[in-house]
């Protein structure tokens, strides 16, 4: 279970945090949230499908990662496998957190935080990159991931727009993948939605425009451009069967 | 052609008005027109506020949003009912009747394979996941399933307050339903004895070509103005009155049941239905056999563990009385009744609210398109209702007639004989050597499937002749070693799904909270 706790630079002076991927690091599942500005580098190596969030059931677009349960085909023993890492694995073990504005607050405006899971296995006051500088400022890294955090907040943001605009025209459908290995291996993917083709065809002029104009209509295609990546990762699953 | 049918009149709203309403305007021609004639001056009843697993149905034909649905009716999940001591006076006498029917019903009997472990495990507990699941006060489905979809089958708990006024709302914003808000003062007739409209005081004629009788127990058109007498079945199901209460939860994260717990009392029973602000409670009873007051001591009796003895005397107690029985016929000429003034027998098993569906569905999607179509379209729909009502005296009986309870005269008259119709007396004999399954179905659509009876049946331990268990085992060797192979893996298969579910489900009250706040996907 993580814990988190709300990053400074007095609990956390000391704090390093070792940035490999790695199974043991908790990398090891078979799919990562994704966000909008990142398709296009995501698209690249990843598909790009849709899932329901566990917590609140809203659909959120993923980058797979794997076939099966707990198993990433980008993790290798040189650590993460491809030239893009998604910003929701990079950020690990930070995270933002929404806190309601304090009452003494003029402006209203909720505050974001830094919070950080003490019980991920990177933590570390010996190994790994440091988090705060020696009198207490931010390093380059935390500097880096401050930025990063805005970015996932931003894209979080899209993606319930995104989402919330897919559904109003019916765009997502459900999809059920079934991949054969050579080795006779039967692999079913279920919970995943993907754009459903003939009503994008079909949509009208004004709700393609709509759609452009807030940026979603390329995501959509990038999405499904982005499937043409489910060979690979059948290369990457065929490759590791193989060598086991 | 001169005779179309065009205009529906819907005189009553209430549960019964605005679902006919709503269901109608929804699935019936687009040609049809929905007018709604509900009064000022009357309250809806404002009972009934357990459904089966049909209200799904309906409400998406309707249009429904079920995340809407949940946030405006105080609704939660049905998944059942539970009766204590219905079959004996033991605190420990309980079973289910779970939505969700035994493990592939449609292509094995379990029942059979069930009984040499009948006195190790409770029929339902055996078949299906769904009485272990309502034990916990888990949700019968998860956040990520879409609306309406379901993990285990489930009905809902509803306020009947929230539920007419959400139904209007909706029926005449979404479904183009007119609104008429009158007393109807008279009832006017064609030559031919149709209802050709009705007067209003304040809003002039309302004319129709057929009209709908949800008038509730005064039955204004159907009752009074056509005089269809109702047939009694108070010899048979003895219950007349009701005492009705709502109790608050202690704090506001109490658990919610997600079943309806139904327990037996002296000369009744009591329902008690957990909804997301409340539970109410209600004593349901035969005057012939208690007072009352009588009646009442037990529902404050009932209801003081959870309330203190302080509010469970102060709670302030509501008597409904009815009699038990229903129209001989429920469409006359071009009027048909829906609701309580085609019949009402009792709350047991929530039959109420289906039977309104059932009904509203039939006109709907048989809609006549003539006036003389009606009349054949009529002679149907009175001979399917009239074996649905059959049914309905029989499923409600067997959860009487099987008791072993002998503590009063209620409970030990409801076994007599005299009160037992004998198309259930035949069913009884049948069971004793074979059990319910399809082939009690006789129409495609009844309104209890035949597993609910197996539920009930077993459930309250029904008699099983004295040389069932080597004629069952005798039929187990016939019935192929295959068949028992099956049934032992699905016995074993349920026992895991179970702890699989626990791993999913969430509580009732938990789910709804996330229901509320996030709303249901609809895929």
């Amino acid at each position: 279970m993580p814990s988190f706790a709300l990053l400074n630079n007095v609990d956390h002076k000391n704090l390093r945090v070792i940035r490999d991927y790695s199974s043991q690091y908790g990398d090891d599942e078979m799919s990562v949230v994704t966000f909008p500005q990142e398709f296009r580098a995501i698209q690249n190596d990843y598909p790009i499908f849709f899932k329901k969030n566990a917590e609140t059931g809203k659909f959120i677009p993923v980058a797979l990662t794997g076939l099966r349960q707990n198993e990433n085909l980008f993790l290798s023993e040189k650590g993460w496998d491809s030239n893009y890492i998604p910003a929701s694995v990079k950020r690990r073990p930070f995270l933002i957190g929404i806190q309601p504005p304090r009452p003494d607050d003029v402006s209203g405006q909720p505050s974001k935080m830094v919070y950080v899971d003490m019980d991920s296995p990177r933590i570390s006051e010996s190994q790994g990159d440091a988090v705060f500088l020696p009198h207490g400022g931010y390093s380059p890294y935390l500097e880096a991931i401050v930025d990063l955090l805005d970015y996932i907040q931003y894209g979080t943001d899209l993606n319930e727009q995104f989402t919330d605009a897919l559904l109003a025209h019916e765009l997502l459908e459900t999809v059920a993948l079934e991949v054969t290995l050579k080795s006779g291996e039967r692999i079913n993917l279920t919970g995943l939605y993907t754009i459903n083709e003939d009503k994008l065809t079909a949509l009208s002029g004004g709700a393609v425009a709509e759609l452009h104009g807030k940026g979603f209509l390329e995501c959509i295609y990038m999405a499904l451009a982005s499937h043409a990546n489910m060979i690979k990762l059948i290369a990457r699953i065929e490759a590791k069967v193989l060598s086991q | 052609m001169t005779d179309q049918i065009t205009q529906v009149v819907i005189v009553g709203g209430g549960s019964a008005g605005w679902l006919a309403a709503g269901v109608i305007a929804a699935s019936s021609p687009a040609r049809v027109q929905v007018t709604l004639v509900e009064s000022p001056d009357i309250n809806p009843i404002g009972v009934g506020e357990g459904t089966w697993p049909t209200m799904c149905a309906t409400l998406q034909t309707m249009g429904i949003s079920e995340t809407e649905f949940f946030r405006e009716c105080d609704a939660s999940f049905k998944q059942g009912s539970k009766f204590s001591r219905w079959t004996s006076l033991s605190k420990e006498d309980d079973y289910y009747h779970p939505f969700t029917a035994p493990a592939k019903y449609h292509d094995i009997n379990l029942a059979p394979f069930w009984m040499p472990f009948r006195d190790k495990i409770p029929f339902a507990n055996a078949v299906c996941p769904q009485s272990a699941i309502c034990d916990l006060g888990y949700a019968p489905k998860q956040i990520s399933t879409a609306e309406f979809g379901a993990v285990l089958n489930y009905g809902y708990h509803l306020d009947a307050g929230k539920f007419s006024p959400f139904l209007h709302k909706h029926c005449v914003e979404k479904l183009g339903v007119k609104y008429v808000r009158a007393n109807v003062t008279a009832i006017n007739s064609h030559e031919n004895g149709d209802i050709k409209s009705v007067t209003t005081d304040s809003q002039g004629e309302v004319s129709g070509e057929l009209f709908i009788d949800c008038t509730g127990l005064s039955s204004l058109l159907l009752g009074k103005h056509y005089a269809i007498p109702v047939v009694l079945q108070k010899n048979t199901l003895f219950n007349d009155s009701a005492l009705a209460v709502q109790i608050p939860y202690t704090d506001g994260a109490d658990a919610i049941a997600s079943h309806t717990l139904s327990t037996a009392q002296s000369s009744g029973w009591i329902w008690d239905i957990g909804l997301q602000s409340r539970r109410g409670i209600g004593h349901v009873f035969s005057s012939s056999y208690t007072t009352d007051e009588l009646a009442e001591r037990e529902l404050r009796n009932y209801i003081t563990p959870a309330v203190g003895k302080k509010m469970a005397e102060e709670l302030s107690v509501r008597k409904i009385s009815f009699n038990p029985g229903h129209r001989q016929t429920f469409w006359h000429k071009n009027c048909v009744a829906i609701g309580l003034s085609a019949g009402f027998i009792e709350p047991l098993e929530a039959t109420a609210l289906v039977l309104i569906e059932v009904s509203a569905k039939m006109i709907a999607e048989q809609f006549p398109a003539n006036r003389t179509a009606m009349d054949i379209v009529a002679k149907r729909f009175n001979r399917t209702l009239s074996h649905h009502w059959q049914q309905i005296i029989d499923f409600l009986k067997v959860h009487y007639v099987l008791t072993k309870r002998t503590d009063t005269e209620y409970w030990r008259d409801n076994c007599l004989a005299s009160t037992i119709p004998d198309s259930l007396k035949e069913l009884l004999e049948l069971w004793k050597t074979q059990s319910p399954w399809r082939y009690d179905e006789v129409l495609k659509e009844e309104m209890f499937p035949s597993a609910s009876y197996q539920y009930i049946y077993y459930g309250m331990k029904g008699a099983v002749s004295a040389d069932i268990d080597s004629k069952i085992e005798g039929n187990v060797k016939r019935l192929q070693e295959k068949k028992l192979r099956k049934a032992e893996s699905l016995f074993m298969e349920n026992a895991q799904h179970i702890q699989q579910l626990k791993k999913l489900l969430l509580p009732n009250r938990e789910l709804i909270e996330k229901i509320k706040k996030h709303g249901l996907q609809t895929i």
